[in-house]
């Protein structure tokens, strides 16, 4: 590493001192605060969602956590459709990445992407690219959780 | 497009704002069923139970003596007791521990009675609207007694 700086030629080191004085700064702190607002408010559209469930239907505060996921999901995949995702994407950055949305995101995008493939060979079988393995992740470690708290519970520690 | 876009983001998050600012206005601090989820209710204790068994009153101030609990709300059945409690914001963290704690000491006080405890949102609003349809609309006892046991039944579910 050191050599390869020593090689640099005076107009290199011009050049990167150029590029330094012209480079753009990310702004973390305003992608951060951006990333919470937007995050803060799908939440709290989340939250509202379980409510409704709690409030109208026979779900109690434990089990209206899966149609919460199954109707959250459900809305950023027909915003990811209508092209709206995108737009909230590209301001809230991980605000919207993170939270379940994304995860409809992912998939819808994905699926979009490969339609000129076709049905089968290209949606279906790229629409898992990116939330499969998100999936596969979650059911395998669920598995492994589980089998780790069954052998506990079968010798007595919990 | 840009400029179209800008005045969509300013027309939905004024619409989101707008919306629930409206529903912040329209919230009455009333302590019926309808404001179970958000305020304070303090519904009184309500015996279903045959004559001669009415501890309801002295659980409820029992159960309300938890400096971590403030909303409670107490259905004295035939054979099951049902508690229906609000945690403290920040004690929401020790949730279990409160369980136990409130377990414990009903056991204690009240060897006999067959309690089931709940912090559940949806449990503590299904005992205030069974209040609720007892005294606005005179729902006989037994009824009220199979209401119950559905909101027990309830609280067992997992998933």
């Amino acid at each position: 590493m050191g050599n390869k700086q020593n090689k640099v030629t005076p107009e290199q080191q011009k050049y990167q001192q150029l590029q330094k004085k012209h480079e753009l700064k990310r702004p973390v702190l305003k992608n951060c605060i951006k990333a919470f607002l937007v995050g803060g408010l799908i939440c709290l559209i989340g939250q509202a969602v379980s409510y409704f469930y709690i409030y109208y239907f026979n779900f109690t505060e434990q089990t209206s956590g899966n149609p919460t996921v199954a109707t959250m999901v459900f809305f950023s995949m027909l915003l990811t459709g209508f092209g709206v995702y995108d737009h909230i994407a590209q301001f809230a950055g991980a605000g919207s990445a993170v939270p379940v949305t994304g995860f409809g995101n992912a998939i819808i995008s994905a699926a979009i992407e490969h339609r000129t493939e076709g049905f089968v060979l290209g949606v279906g079988g790229n629409m898992f690219k990116l939330a499969g393995s998100v999936i596969l992740f979650g059911v395998f470690s669920a598995f492994v959780v589980a089998l780790i708290k069954t052998l506990l519970v079968m010798w007595g520690v919990l | 497009m840009v400029k179209n876009l800008k005045k969509l983001y300013w027309q939905i998050s004024t619409t989101v704002f707008m919306v629930f600012f409206l529903a912040g206005c329209g919230a009455d601090n009333g302590n019926g069923s309808n404001n179970a989820l958000l305020n304070a209710t303090n519904p009184k204790p309500l015996n279903i139970a045959a004559k001669g068994k009415d501890n309801a009153e002295t659980i409820k101030k029992d159960v309300s003596s938890m400096p971590e609990i403030y909303d409670v709300a107490v259905i004295e059945g035939k054979k099951d007791t049902l508690i229906a409690y609000k945690v403290k914001h920040m004690q929401r963290f020790r949730m279990k521990t409160i369980e136990k704690k409130l377990n414990k000491r009903l056991e204690k006080k009240y060897p006999k009675e067959n309690f089931t405890v709940s912090s559940d949102y949806k449990i503590f609003l299904e005992a205030v609207r069974l209040k609720e349809r007892i005294h606005k609309k005179g729902l006989p006892k037994d009824k009220a007694e199979k209401e119950l046991q559905k909101i027990i039944k309830l609280q067992m579910e997992m998933t």
